[in-house]
């Protein structure tokens, strides 16, 4: 069961993060709104350039320059806006209270040192005082995710196979006993049964250490099997959000429709997946007036070539689409189910 | 129409005298892909299967084993002329970032392969202009707005259209695609599936499809030939769908069974099936390679090597000596 006492709840307000570029100031993300539950695990899904990873490192206020937060919150239970910490106190919260698990955390490792002096450096760096107690508490998270927890310490990361270096990732941003968890591409680049081992590990660890989990990933398929809510980003904007069966079974929004359609299927007729028109827009081609998927819709409309869709609660959902509900009372205010 | 017989790889790893091991990518392959046809290789990564795409293509060299490409065996003739056979077999890389020069316009990079043909053939200028437009449109794109650009002006899609546009230049038998997909977004890559797709029906060209994702290789056709390769041996070989539905070897029940189910659209399989292990490449070499992971593993498996072949009423060849069909792939909800 859930352990929602210590799993801390996340609500990001109105968050936009803008990157400097030679056209002047570019919105990565533009007024994004999202709350994770606490124990819940909450997978975003977007394609290259939808502004996922930047969305995910703006929960440790870690956006890179020429990247800043221009507006909006990020509030953490036990912790306050993070967008407004700075220095140490920033620093002593990631880790402690936000692990963060790297894309391509196979490659995160240092390859001139073993995993247990990795370890240690990370317990020094946050005045950890029993690092004989964060070795035992690392060994057992190593062992709990299958592996041989000594071993692995011992080893430089050449000497493991790709699932075994996610692990440690994994380890290493559990292991200060943070209860809000970021995987960023968690599965990327391992092979299905890898995959599929990694993705039962992140919901058996989630469940009884008693996190707050938030997953990135462009693929559909790995949200539909850790996460309880799945938010949908394009262009910088979450699309649409709600239950993850609800919205895989019957999405509201044209594109969450369109993506759903263009995956490859191993059962069912080839001809019913169709790929999207058109292609993902970038920091540069993102429209700034009007809906940012317009140009690839099926059922654009006029208005949306001027205004850009609110995000409106639709009973379990909030969908950011002027063609989805248009005969329901439009309600401005944003609720999270 | 290019087949293999049994053949074999083995890459040897020099370490320190006393570290020096041997890894055996190939244990004896032996396929068949027709004219215009259409085969996947799918396994784990190490399973071998990028490496038989490379001997196919003849960028690597075999051990032992026989390449026939229409008839001529590859071995019969010298190197520099295998050259003209391995020109009309086009290899498609995972990445269409780094498989095109940065700094040549799209014009540029499909000049140069229609240069070499022009001169052997003696044809024009003109033709090359001609035929850099047939084929940029050949793979949907509109030559107008393509040519002039450079690589980082397009999005990954585009890129590899374009990879497989200037693969055509040379009127290839063959598109051997490794992993052609996997870095394309996927609301695009059903796209470059259905391109592969149409290509075979509209000029007969045979495409080998290598990838880790059984669900991409339904998408190249569905009289394509699947074969699973494991650790260096095929497993499982028959048509795509006729393997999906009723898979009989265990490896590739646990393959199909790692797939994400799309829950809300699918429910699980009824019978899914997890490796008892991860996979070790160190692992002993009697009996059957997969034993030390089958959960269905008896004392046979462990002292006697299973062949690949028909038997037992199953329509696609198998290599177990417990084959049984399992319920391991997701099913579309009930509504």
């Amino acid at each position: 069961m859930t352990n929602a006492s210590t799993a801390p709840g996340v609500r990001i307000g109105d968050l936009t993060v803008v990157y400097k570029t030679q056209a002047g100031e570019l919105p990565a993300v533009s007024g994004v709104s999202l709350e994770l539950a606490p124990g819940s695990i909450t997978g975003v899904v977007g394609e290259s350039g939808s502004g996922k990873s930047t969305l995910a490192l703006s929960l440790l206020n870690a956006v890179q320059s020429p990247g800043r937060i221009s507006g909006g919150s990020v509030e953490i239970d036990g912790l306050g806006d993070v967008v407004g910490l700075r220095g140490e106190s920033l620093r002593k919260a990631r880790g402690r209270h936000i692990g963060y698990v790297f894309q391509a955390a196979q490659n995160s490792l240092n390859p001139l040192k073993t995993v247990g002096k990795q370890l240690l450096d990370l317990g020094r760096s946050h005045g950890v005082d029993d690092l004989r107690g964060l070795v035992r508490e690392a060994k057992e998270l190593l062992g709990r995710m299958g592996l041989d927890g000594a071993r692995v310490l011992d080893s430089h990361q050449h000497e493991l196979s790709g699932g075994m270096r996610q692990r440690v990732g994994i380890m290493l941003a559990l292991v200060l006993n943070a209860h809000l968890v970021v995987l960023d591409e968690p599965t990327t680049a391992l092979d299905m049964i890898t995959q599929a081992t990694i993705l039962r590990i992140i919901r058996e660890v989630h469940e009884e250490r008693g996190l707050t989990t938030l997953v990135i990933t462009h693929d559909i398929g790995v949200v539909a099997e850790v996460a309880d809510r799945l938010a949908v980003m394009y262009g910088g904007r979450i699309v649409e959000q709600g239950p993850t069966g609800a919205v895989l079974g019957a999405p509201s929004h044209p594109y969450t429709k369109g993506l759903i359609k263009a995956i490859p299927r191993l059962v069912g007729s080839l001809d019913e997946a169709r790929a999207l028109p058109g292609r993902p827009p970038t920091l540069a081609t993102v429209p700034t007036t009007g809906c940012v998927f317009r140009e690839r819709c099926a059922e654009r409309m006029d208005v949306c070539d001027s205004d850009d869709p609110p995000a409106l609660a639709h009973g379990d959902r909030i969908v950011a689409c002027h063609a989805v509900g248009t005969s329901e009372p439009a309600q401005l205010q944003e609720e999270v189910a | 129409m290019i087949t293999g017989q049994a053949i074999t790889k083995t890459f040897k790893q020099r370490g320190n005298v006393l570290d020096s091991r041997e890894v055996r990518a190939l244990r004896g392959v032996d396929f068949v892909i027709p004219k215009g046809g259409a085969a996947s290789f799918i396994g784990e990564s190490g399973c071998g299967k990028t490496t038989l795409g490379r001997i196919i293509a003849g960028l690597e060299s075999h051990d032992t084993g026989e390449i026939t490409i229409d008839g001529t065996a590859m071995s019969s003739l010298r190197p520099r002329d295998r050259q003209p056979y391995f020109r009309r077999i086009q290899l498609i890389h995972q990445d269409p970032y780094s498989a095109l020069n940065p700094t040549r316009t799209i014009h540029q990079t499909l000049n140069a392969p229609l240069a070499l043909r022009a001169k052997q053939t003696g044809r024009s200028r003109g033709w090359m202009d001609e035929r850099a437009q047939e084929v940029l449109s050949l793979v949907g794109l509109d030559a107008g707005s393509v040519l002039g650009r450079y690589p980082h002006q397009l999005s990954g899609g585009m890129r590899q259209r374009v990879v497989i546009a200037r693969a055509l230049t040379v009127d290839p038998e063959m598109l051997v695609a490794d992993e052609a997909v996997s870095m394309i977004d996927v609301s695009l890559r059903l796209g470059i599936l259905a391109l592969l797709k149409d290509l075979r029906e509209r000029l007969g060209v045979s495409v080998l499809f290598i990838t880790h994702d059984v669900a991409t290789a339904r998408y190249i056709g569905d009289d394509g030939e699947l074969y699973v390769i494991y650790r260096g041996q095929v497993v499982e070989r028959g048509p795509v769908d006729t393997i999906i539905s009723g898979p009989v070897h265990p490896y590739t029940q646990s393959l199909l069974s790692a797939i994400p189910v799309l829950h809300g659209l699918e429910e699980p399989g009824a019978q899914p099936v997890v490796p008892t292990e991860a996979l070790d490449e160190s692992h002993h070499d009697e009996g059957c390679l997969f034993a030390r992971r089958c959960p269905f593993r008896t004392g046979k498996c462990e002292s006697e090597v299973p062949v690949l072949g028909l038997g037992e009423g199953i329509p696609q060849e198998h290599a177990c000596f417990h084959p049984e069909r399992r319920a391991v792939v997701a099913q579309p909800a009930g509504r």
